[in-house]
């Protein structure tokens, strides 16, 4: 049992590492970034507009390729392919493919330094050698090291000497009318300056490894998340993490108080059904449960909302929310009176689906067991028959509903997002909600992150409570 | 089993292999035997046969149009596959079932009158001649149907009739009953109460609701069956697999299966919807598709885990039979049932999907969806909008659900009666 539990615990993290990748890969191919549309409609609103979206991707890393990255390996046709369209040397490309080549450029960053020199040091004609000179302007600029205190001497210098080329660089920067003698002087200046740095923009076998794997966003993803660092929302800039813990609590309560209730009525109702099983009151339950089964959640909340909240007929409940405006200042007991106010629609309409299917379960599970031969032994021998049916039979008959439990959470983990968007509670499902709504990726991956170590640690619980109840079952 | 139902007069020898009943028909006559779970079948087809009629019953295409003396003009079958008036690619394919299932009905009648009178030879000869006729005449009909589909000019039959008729002239038309499509916009007709005019009012854009829930029948009855099939489809291929080959296969896929269980469906299913631009409903199935395989890929492969160790398969792999015409010819059939099950159940649970996302905002915005139409009532207050499609979704998925139950105990040996 013991063995089992840690095998099982084991398993969690390469779990959780597929997981990631699996969601982070479903997310980045999706297409639009965020941001994007803006910038596209944007485009005559000119290069400072573009140059603040371009830092934008840069925070985010949304300029790094998925999850692997070979742009070490890229070919200078494409390079001169790329920056023809983009700068329009070409036969006049559509705003779109332009755009398009624009960011492409941007994102390869200073992957295209090298190929960008050798095509300046090719000899280029004016234009050519204009848009070079521009777009190495970008792509030679780097960020600056993290500063880990005042006594990173190397940080320090290294730093130091990257702001200088940055104002440099900067300094090199042509104007759009810029005469041809003015697109030569830069030109040597550019190559001047290779010569003295080149050694920081190639790719030696060595590094090739490692850039392929590590300079993507998935590994910065993942770097980031070792250190508990889900990164910042994109709509309101604040760090992710703390605002999806803030919101665990509301989605927490609502999921955790529906599951047991859930529980502690299905089981009654199931044993009593299955005991009275064929009786007018068995049938009247078991069709009402069906009922209950096939309606929807949305349905039944949005008939609570119109029917009780409104005052039209009547207004018994607040019409959502978590509690009242200023709960703060109220005292513990009107508090809690508060929230169970509150929470008396979402709850209800969140348990009934689950409840009908755990009776459900509950009932069959108590009928194939009542007829076993050792519940006739029991009652033989003069057991009591609440004795017979409570500790005999349905200790057996709950097994099923014990693992139901394990499949019920990633559905009650997810199903809170149409409570909560419904009867506006501020809990993870509306933030998700909302965050889709508005692409805000870090967000939308931190939740759906979270929720999968939540789903994958009630899958847990329920796995080893079953192999708690059930002694006769081995894992080999 | 046997003895039951052949003939005694023909003696306990006699044709025993001609007459023994086979498992499916076992099944079938089981599931006869539950009178709730078989008239909810016929309720269920009912329920596609509305799907089908839509256009019949509701439609702003006059059947028949006359101005004056002019020629008898029939807007309402140029309608039918007309890339104008039915956008979605759905609607066509409906409209194109509602030709040919017409003509079929009374081949329909043959077979079955064939089925009953005559033997397992005559059977299995009209099933096939049914068969051929049934394919031949959909091939053509959607070959026509593909050729002919137009885009026409948008003409609006009822606003037209009226104005032509302030100018005096003389309209004669023969409209369907609900004489609305669930599209158009009327701007005079905003939140119109019930009335004779439109039987459950009309939304805030002045359509009429009535009618958005028929052809809603339409999207919850295509998203809930296709995604379900293209699910069991994979998920029995990868479950089969598994299951069949065991081992280091199995471990991989059931890694495979771990990982999309741990992640919350509906969560997935929603930001993965969210980040389609334009989806369609075709989007929306196979995105239920990508994540619920793996209900189907599991049972499939406990069966085959269970079956692989029989004395069957083994005799098909001797007779030289590959390793796919066991698994899919030989295997398979045997591990049918519970995947049937699972799939009516499938159904209704990806029908709930679909209307939730609908619900949400996040389904296919053009087409007239219930959850669609439940959300107007949500942000109007108004009753009919959602009550109407509440129930529409609630018989829906309750009728599916009965259906998977009397499955599932026609299937189970035990419970033979």
């Amino acid at each position: 049992m013991l063995q089992y539990a840690l095998k099982r615990c084991l398993l969690i993290p390469p779990t959780f590492f597929l997981v990631s990748i699996v969601i982070f890969v479903v997310l980045n191919i999706a297409p639009g970034r965020p941001g994007e549309q803006a910038q596209l409609n944007g485009e005559k609103a000119g290069a400072q507009q573009r140059e603040s979206y371009r830092i934008f991707k840069e925070q985010f890393n949304l300029d790094k390729p998925v999850l692997f990255n070979a742009r070490f390996a890229l070919h200078i046709n494409e390079v001169r392919a790329l920056l023809m369209t983009a700068y329009g040397l070409r036969q006049a490309p559509t705003l779109a493919a332009k755009l398009r080549a624009q960011n492409e450029l941007e994102d390869l960053g200073s992957y295209l330094v090298r190929h960008l020199i050798a095509l300046l040091a090719q000899g280029q004609e004016p234009l050519m050698a204009h848009a070079i000179t521009t777009q190495l302007v970008q792509a030679a600029r780097r960020p600056l090291l993290p500063d880990s205190g005042p006594n990173d001497q190397l940080a320090r210098t290294t730093n130091r000497r990257i702001s200088a080329q940055n104002s440099d660089f900067m300094n090199w920067t042509l104007p759009d009318n810029a005469s041809d003698e003015d697109v030569a002087a830069t030109t040597e200046k550019w190559l001047g300056w290779w010569k003295r740095n080149h050694s920081d923009f190639e790719y030696p076998g060595s590094a090739k490894p490692r850039i392929f794997f590590t300079d993507t966003r998935f590994y910065k993803y993942w770097w980031n998340l070792l250190h508990l660092d889900f990164g910042q929302s994109t709509a309101d800039r604040r760090p992710v993490l703390p605002t999806i813990i803030s919101k665990l609590r509301y989605s927490l309560s609502l999921t955790l108080i529906s599951v047991l209730l859930a529980y502690l009525i299905a089981i009654p109702l199931g044993i009593w059904s299955a005991v009275r099983q064929n009786t007018t009151g068995d049938t009247i339950v078991t069709i009402a449960l069906f009922i209950l089964y096939s309606l929807p959640t949305f349905f039944v909340g949005t008939v609570f909302l119109r029917l009780l909240t409104e005052g039209d007929p009547v207004a018994w409940f607040p019409a959502g929310d978590f509690e009242s405006f200023g709960a703060d200042g109220m005292t513990t007991l009107r508090r809690i009176a508060d929230v169970t106010w509150h929470l008396v629609l979402p709850i209800t309409a969140y348990t009934l689906g689950s409840l009908a299917a755990l009776s459900r379960y509950a009932r069959t599970g108590l009928v194939d067991v009542i007829r076993a031969d050792y519940i006739r032994t029991a009652r033989a021998k003069g057991l009591h028959e609440f004795v017979v049916i409570v500790k005999h039979a349905a200790r057996n008959g709950m097994i099923p509903i014990l693992t139901l439990l394990g499949s019920l959470l990633p559905v009650l983990v997810s199903g809170s997002v149409v409570v909560e968007v419904i009867f506006n509670i501020p809990g993870m499902g509306l933030y998700l909600y909302d965050a889709i709504n508005l692409r805000d990726y870090n967000a939308v991956m931190g939740v759906l992150m979270i929720a999968s170590v939540l789903t994958l640690l009630g899958i847990l619980i329920s796995d080893l409570s079953y192999a708690f109840a059930d002694p006769r079952i081995t894992f080999d | 089993m046997v003895s039951s139902t052949a003939n005694p007069a023909v003696g306990p020898t006699a044709n025993l292999l001609d007459e023994a009943p086979s498992y499916w028909v076992i099944v079938w006559g089981q599931f006869k035997k539950r009178r709730l779970a078989y008239a909810s079948l016929w309720l269920g087809v009912a329920l596609f046969a509305l799907a089908v009629v839509a256009p019949l019953l509701a439609s702003n295409k006059p059947f028949l149009w006359r101005v004056d003396q002019g020629p008898w003009q029939t807007p309402w079958l140029g309608s039918l596959f007309d890339r104008n008036f039915f956008e979605s690619g759905l609607d066509l394919f409906f409209n194109a079932l509602l030709v040919p299932g017409v003509l079929i009905l009374p081949a329909a009648r043959m077979y079955w009158f064939y089925t009953r009178t005559r033997r397992r030879r005559q059977r299995s000869r009209a099933r096939r001649n049914f068969l051929l006729y049934a394919a031949a005449l959909w091939t053509v009909s959607f070959a026509a149907i593909a050729a002919s589909t137009s885009s026409k000019p948008k003409v609006l039959h009822p606003a037209l009739a009226t104005q032509l008729q302030r100018e005096g002239h003389q309209v004669t038309a023969v409209y369907p009953p609900f004489r609305y499509s669930f599209r158009d916009v009327d701007l005079d007709q905003i939140r119109a109460p019930v009335t004779p005019a439109h039987w459950l009012g009309t939304d805030d854009a002045g359509r009429d609701v009535m009618v958005r829930l028929i052809y809603g029948t339409r999207i919850s009855l295509t998203v809930g069956i296709f995604a379900v099939l293209i699910y069991i489809v994979i998920g029995t291929v990868i479950g089969a697999f598994a299951g069949y080959f065991g081992g280091r296969i199995d471990a991989a896929f059931m890694r495979l299966i771990e990982v999309v269980i741990s992640i919350p469906s509906l969560f997935l299913i929603l930001t993965v919807a969210a980040f389609i631009e334009q989806r369609s409903i075709f989007h929306i199935m196979l995105i239920i598709a990508a994540v619920s395989w793996t209900t189907p890929a599991r049972l499939v492969r406990a069966e085959f885990l269970r079956l692989r160790n029989l004395d069957f398969v083994a005799a098909a792999r001797a007779v030289g039979y590959s390793e796919v015409q066991i698994m899919f010819k030989q295997m398979l059939p045997n591990a049918l049932g519970p995947v049937l099950v699972t799939a009516t159940f499938g159904v209704a649970s990806s029908i709930l999907v679909e209307s939730t996302m609908s619900f949400l905002g996040l389904g296919d915005i053009t087409v007239p969806s219930w959850g669609q139409v439940l959300n107007t009532g949500r942000t109007t207050g108004i009753w009919t909008m959602i009550l109407a499609p509440g129930f529409a979704i609630f018989v829906t998925v309750s009728l599916l659900n009965l259906i998977g139950d009397g499955l599932r105990d026609a299937l189970d040996p035990k419970m033979r009666t």
